[in-house]
């Protein structure tokens, strides 16, 4: 158990996780309704559907955190939530992707390894969402049914560490999301999160209070970087700036 | 250019780039399993030594069997060998 408060942090592993369940199974119930009514009566695009789904999922996930867990963003008052992004955040913990609920935005898709997609539970909704299993569609793969979710108006979500960090520092960046933003033009938005490696940290069970706060900083442009090695520069660049917003926002 | 400073250029480049330990940079290191580097990482590292030696590879089918950093620098050498041949004759 955590240093600290330990009966309220007794009481928020015995309330959070089965309300989460709870939450889940809802949700897994009630899918077909919703879905068959939006689509007769929004007829929106499956994919498009799902997404917003999973953005309801997320907050309705920080709904039941929120008594032991404060939540705040920064920075998205720059941000055009109409316009696509390739969106990298660095990595943390488990919950990190439910903090995407956070976003203005809902029509967002993740590229992630192959194991979330191995959750009964979470998995089919997944793949319904259009998300990226980079493990299976390998990074040629990622990049062209990237660039279609792109190009469909959607922005993808990476963590491009590709693990959690286990020191909070930032760690080396896949250059994968980078390719992806020069070889579609689309600007990269780069996220700094803080925090959920205080709610759960990689190789622990139990949660802790915390306080999450997701910043985003201004959008870049991949046209400022050219040449053979465009994605390798914008790739320093962000993981430079990150690394520098990170410091201060643990600093605070 | 000697063997060594051929390896040496070649380690430092990837090893910067891909901000991996210096000790880590061993002929036979394994470029997936012992690196931690992927199939983008390849294709990137060929931009690297391009830019690094000043030549054109990334066409070339011997690429393709590249495993260890060992078969790099192997790849390499023989490329210099063969250019500074050809400036020579």
């Amino acid at each position: 158990m955590p240093d600290g408060r330990p009966l309220h942090s007794l009481i928020m592993n015995l309330l959070v996780y089965p309300l989460i369940a709870l939450w889940t199974l809802a949700g897994i119930l009630a899918f077909p309704f919703l879905y068959a009514f939006w689509k007769i009566f929004v007829n929106a695009d499956r994919s498009r559907i799902m997404r917003l789904f999973v953005w309801v999922y997320g907050r309705g996930w920080m709904a039941i955190m929120s008594p032991f867990v404060t939540f705040r963003r920064d920075g998205f008052d720059q941000i055009t939530a109409s316009a696509p992004y390739v969106i990298v955040v660095n990595h943390l913990s488990f919950f990190d992707f439910y903090c995407m609920a956070l976003l203005p935005f809902d029509n967002v898709a993740a590229a992630v390894r192959s194991w979330p997609f191995r959750m009964p539970w979470y998995g089919p909704f997944m793949r319904l969402a259009g998300y990226l299993d980079v493990e299976s569609l390998g990074w040629k793969g990622t990049l062209a049914k990237g660039a279609e979710t792109l190009s469909e108006g959607g922005s993808i979500v990476f963590f491009p560490e590709g693990h959690r960090s286990r020191d909070g520092k930032l760690h080396r960046f896949m250059s994968g999301p980078f390719r992806l933003s020069v070889e579609t033009g689309v600007k990269v938005l780069p996220l700094c999160l803080t925090g959920t490696d205080v709610l759960l940290p990689p190789g622990r069970w139990w949660i802790s209070p915390a306080r999450i706060c997701l910043t985003a900083l201004p959008p870049v442009d991949p046209k400022s970087f050219d040449g053979p090695s465009a994605h390798l520069k914008l790739r320093k660049f962000i993981q430079a700036m990150m690394a520098r917003k990170i410091n201060s926002m643990r600093d605070e | 250019m000697s063997d060594e400073e051929v390896i040496g250029i070649i380690n430092a480049r990837i090893a910067e780039e891909f901000e991996l330990d210096p000790d880590m940079m061993v002929a036979q290191a394994l470029l997936y399993d012992d690196l931690g580097l992927d199939s983008l990482d390849r294709v990137d590292i060929v931009i690297l030594l391009e830019q690094a030696f000043k030549f054109k590879i990334r066409e070339e089918e011997a690429i393709r069997e590249i495993r260890t950093l060992g078969d790099i620098h192997g790849f390499v050498i023989n490329k210099v060998r063969s250019l500074s041949e050809g400036q020579g004759a």
